[in-house]
């Protein structure tokens, strides 16, 4: 493989924030998760919604190439090696995720002897490896040009891939202690926002797939999957205003509470930007025919999109993190005397609050490289000229 | 079938918070954490009021595992670290614990704690009973009802050391039982901590 001394300098650049990243994981599994902004009162952080977040990357994208061979969508089928890639090196991060948030690592093969089968965690190990073989298994299929296998997997690929963002959701959506999370339409949001955030993700891909002159899908179709693009935002955003109304209407004082948090409170900015730039902006962008032929607008809108999906996690995650059930003071105990500085009474919070730390985004850094040079390598290598 | 429990008789609590300590000293809880806390009810600050003067009221939760009968912590923990045992009592399995930290977000009551780093201590020992076992950073913890203490049939060390006697503990299963007496005589004056949520709390609150 040939690399220009521009892709060269990129790689490098990649490489050495996974190199800073790695030192401030094992930092982090030399001194526990104290190192990050996390306590007992917000108990998952930056590293849970990149999780979510990458989780929905990955589903968009297989969700996209098999349908192309379950519905015999024919222009979709060249698109389909770039999708398996983008999806296989996003479930590989989201896995990642999970494990870089263990508190406990080293008693992991806990998870393999004593597997407890009512607990979502356990139906997302068994889902996440089976949607991994599925991937790398499509790869292997697609670059053999074996149609008849590609097409077989391809009926098992889409239900897993809708199971697997599904069963991320469930992690959430299951929990009765979170006023937030706790509902049955938590699945097909997260289903719907993998459909978009994946799919946007694989534009950005394509677009940049074709500007490196590795592979061109060809604009009628990059115009066509950003017409896909823009009716996926729509279901996005139609679940969401229906999680929304039902959430306000009864008015009840809980859900008041939670709604008054994300639409003027901590997480109000991600939960606008998310409505405003997440959803309506790339959806107008995207909506007429003559702006989704300009590579510059779909890939801009793709873009939002993305920043939207991640916004979405944040406020998901957080807003319900923030209040507690049984109210009063002195409240919640940090747990962690030397990442939140908490000594005496300053161990004590009302409410939950994080604020993510270096080592977290050194980390976080460190997978996006992986993830960026992951697409950028297999897709020189393994998508053919076109 | 025994269903170990503890119910705080709310008029006698004086808000003290010696049942925390008695409760941290006990089982040599880290710094930066408790087992059992006591929450003043629905104020932002500890000994306060609620309502407008002169109608003003105060009310001390001392707030700890619930011991659900159907624990939302149990059935996410994907190790089964979490576990209901034959006393009815809601216990960790220190060793399996992996640090995921489902259960922590799936307890409505707050009541676990988990050890973020290695856990420290003023003066930089062990204290407390020498049967309760020493957790390591990376484990979540919580309440155990004093297990070490109620296997070898004495009370947990909150009920021991509360000065108002407002706490009770026994077997709710035992009819004859002062607990399972109290829950059952009490009617309207026993109080289930988010009753709504349907995890089903051993532990009840009840007025004098």
């Amino acid at each position: 493989m040939k690399l220009s001394a521009q892709s060269k300098i990129g790689v490098g650049v990649l490489a050495a924030i996974m190199v800073i990243g790695f030192c401030a994981y094992v930092f982090q599994l030399t001194q526990g998760l104290c190192v990050t902004g996390m306590s007992n009162g917000v108990s998952w952080g930056l590293y849970i919604t990149c999780f979510m977040f990458f989780v929905g990357l990955s589903a968009g994208g297989l969700i996209v190439a098999s349908s192309a061979h379950v519905f015999g969508i024919e222009s979709f089928k060249r698109v389909s090696m770039p999708a398996v890639i983008t999806s296989t090196v996003c479930i590989l991060c989201a896995g990642a995720f999970i494990l870089i948030d263990l508190g406990g690592i080293q008693r992991i093969w806990n998870m393999f002897i004593h597997l407890n089968f009512t607990s979502p965690l356990a139906w997302d190990m068994c889902v996440i490896t089976t949607y991994l073989v599925i991937n790398v298994l499509d790869i292997i299929w697609l670059r053999r040009g074996d149609e008849r296998k590609v097409k077989m997997l391809s009926y098992v690929a889409l239900p897993v891939a809708i199971l697997v963002h599904s069963v991320t959701a469930w992690i959430f959506g299951l929990e009765i202690a979170k006023e937030g999370w706790y509902s049955a339409i938590m699945a097909p949001i997260f289903v719907a926002s993998a459909c978009d955030s994946g799919l946007a993700l694989l534009m950005v891909v394509l677009a940049a797939v074709r500007k490196a002159g590795v592979f061109d899908c060809g604009s009628e179709l990059f115009a066509n999957l950003a017409r896909l693009l823009a009716t996926f935002i729509a279901v996005d955003a139609f679940f969401i205003g229906c999680e929304l109304l039902t959430t306000a209407y009864p008015g009840t004082e809980g859900a008041s509470h939670v709604l008054g948090i994300m639409t003027s409170g901590a997480t109000a900015p991600f939960f606008w930007f998310e409505i405003l730039g997440g959803l309506l902006i790339p959806f107008v962008l995207l909506a007429s025919a003559k702006r989704r032929e300009r590579t510059g607008v779909v890939v801009a809108a793709s873009a939002l999109v993305m920043c939207g999906v991640f916004c979405k996690r944040v406020w998901l995650l957080f807003t319900s993190f923030t209040v507690t059930n049984v109210y009063g003071a002195p409240g919640i105990s940090s747990g962690s005397t030397a990442a939140r500085g908490a000594d005496g009474f300053d161990m004590w919070a009302l409410a939950g609050s994080y604020m993510p730390q270096p080592v977290e985004f050194a980390v976080v850094a460190a997978v996006v490289s992986f993830c960026i040079l992951g697409i950028a390598l297999l897709s020189k290598k393994l998508v053919a000229k076109a | 079938m025994t269903k170990l429990a503890i119910g705080i008789n709310l008029d006698r609590c004086i808000g003290c918070h010696t049942c925390a300590n008695a409760c941290k000293m006990q089982n040599n809880v880290p710094d930066g954490m408790l087992w059992n806390r006591v929450i003043t009810e629905g104020c932002d600050a500890i000994d306060g009021a609620v309502g407008e003067y002169p109608n003003l009221t105060r009310t001390y939760v001392p707030l700890a595992c619930q011991h659900c009968e159907n624990p939302a912590c149990l059935k996410v923990c994907p190790t089964g670290a979490t576990y209901k045992d034959e006393q009815g009592r809601v216990e960790i399995d220190y060793d399996r614990c992996i640090g995921c930290r489902m259960c922590m977000a799936a307890c409505p009551f707050n009541a676990r704690v988990f050890n973020w780093e290695d856990p420290q201590r003023d003066g930089d020992f062990n204290w407390g009973d020498a049967r309760v076992p020493v957790r390591t950073r990376g484990v979540m913890e919580k309440c155990t009802l004093c297990k070490e203490r109620t296997d070898a049939g004495e009370e947990p060390m909150c009920v021991v050391c509360c000065p108002t006697h407002a706490r009770v503990f026994g077997d709710l299963d035992d009819p004859n039982s002062e607990l399972a007496q109290l829950r059952a005589t009490k009617g309207k004056d026993v109080h289930i901590l988010l009753e709504e949520k349907g995890t089903k709390p051993q532990v009840f609150y009840f007025d004098e």
